[in-house]
């Protein structure tokens, strides 16, 4: 059945190939997904924790022994990163231990906030006071990022579906019913621009998806499965209803 | 592009240089730190920076950040350097007017971002229009020479199958065309969040 099916679209080389390239292509595009969800989830969690670091610090905590009651009183990824880089840190320096914390994280947020809490240990500086700043500055941009991924992820899907699609179903109904191949008219030319040209459109569409929500890069390894399924979809339907 | 990475770093460099000034360190030894990285553009800009102040090539402090200003393309950078310029050559409270541009470029950015989301609302629609209504008529036209080649071609004449063919293939070409050029709005008008 598979091979029958692969074999009706023998006329169209550029979808077998696209097709095996997305298949590799998903296994690069799941990672970075995955990764994505997993840092989200730190940052997510960063502003509340800086906020209470903040509060123990203010209440004559030093600041290790404050981040070592907050990873240990709190869930989530975050806390039990740090409770087990502070617990790994046998024979070296906190600061060594934060950016081990930092480095383990992946996300440029924590990265950059241990950053600061280095400088400002080497400084002598606030701690409060920074960490207080610190957590709100992280919990606006956390919160823009969430409000811009909300509010633009599904506008970004209704135009991936659409192009790649709806738009390849509803022309070859169209092709399909007023040209049906099975009734001798002669389509082979049309079809193989159509479906280049649903390629070319899911590819922007794709492109244009994944700038809206500000991770074009992620999205690229999704782009040839995309453009197998809406040259596919064409194709496949325009057999289907016209023979 | 580097417009957008100056935009993604510069409230982090403010912030961080507001901690490093706060806690008694000088402007030089900031820059020296920021340089070091972490930064991105900014933080190549500066090491570059105190490279040609060590080097002892270049007219001072004030004379680097006047010729970084005119490099910098956006305006948060570019107020951040005139800060620093203006306070290397009238000593003025930059810990104070660090704060307090830090706290405007937070507002600044949140404007941004729902700008951004505002403006972007549009482009579905405007892209689907494009992107479906063109096709759907082309295909029409596209097929126009086989639907008429029977007795209803008598009626009126056609052009030839290849203008027509053409036709619709510079019709697809405009139509990805003006796709990608809607979508462009998302790249041009990032916040860089």
């Amino acid at each position: 059945m598979i091979f029958g099916l692969l074999e009706s679209f023998n006329e169209s080389p550029l979808l077998l190939y696209l097709g095996v390239i997305a298949v590799a292509c998903v296994g690069g595009g799941i990672p970075p997904m995955l990764e994505r969800r997993r840092r989200r989830a730190i940052e997510n969690q960063l502003p509340t924790f800086l906020e209470a670091l903040s509060d123990s610090v203010g209440a004559g905590r030093g600041l290790q022994e404050a981040m070592m009651e907050q990873s240990e009183s709190n869930d989530g990824l975050l806390a039990s990163l740090l409770s087990a880089t502070l617990k790994e840190a046998h024979a070296s320096s906190f600061e060594a231990s934060l950016s081990a914390f930092a480095a383990k994280t992946r996300s440029s947020q924590v990265q950059r906030v241990m950053m600061l809490i280095e400088t400002a240990i080497q400084q002598d500086s606030s701690l409060r006071d920074i960490l207080a700043d610190l957590s709100r500055d992280y919990e606006r941009l956390n919160d823009l990022m969430n409000q811009r991924e909300t509010e633009l992820s599904g506008r970004g899907i209704l135009i991936i579906l659409f192009v790649s699609v709806g738009l390849p179903v509803l022309i070859a109904f169209i092709v399909g019913l007023f040209a049906p191949a099975s009734k001798g008219f002669q389509i082979t030319g049309f079809n193989q621009t159509f479906s280049l040209f649903f390629a070319a459109a899911s590819a922007v569409a794709v492109g244009v998806s994944g700038r809206m929500m500000g991770r074009l890069k992620d999205t690229l390894w999704w782009l040839p499965l995309w453009m197998a399924v809406s040259m596919g979809l064409y194709l496949g339907a325009v057999k289907a209803v016209g023979g | 592009m580097r417009k957008l990475e100056e935009k993604r770093e510069l409230l982090y460099v403010i912030r961080t240089l507001d901690v490093l000034m706060s806690s008694g360190v000088g402007l030089e030894a900031a820059l020296l730190t920021i340089g070091k990285g972490g930064y991105g553009i900014i933080s190549e800009d500066f090491s570059s920076l105190m490279k040609r102040l060590r080097k002892g090539n270049s007219g001072g402090l004030d004379k680097e950040l006047k010729s970084l200003t005119k490099k910098a393309e956006s305006a948060g950078y570019k107020r951040l350097l005139n800060t620093l310029y203006t306070n290397v050559t009238q000593n003025t409270d930059l810990v104070e007017t660090l704060k307090k541009q830090g706290t405007r470029m937070e507002e600044e950015r949140s404007e941004e971002v729902e700008k951004y989301i505002q403006e972007l609302g549009g482009v579905p629609e405007t892209l689907l229009s494009i992107g479906m209504i063109g096709p759907i008529i082309l295909s029409i036209v596209g097929l126009v020479p086989q639907l008429m080649s029977g007795d209803l071609g008598s009626f009126m004449s056609l052009p030839d199958p290849a203008v027509i063919s053409t036709v619709v293939n510079i019709g697809l070409i405009l139509t990805l065309v003006g796709m990608a050029l809607v979508g462009l709005k998302a790249h041009t008008k990032d916040p860089g969040l």
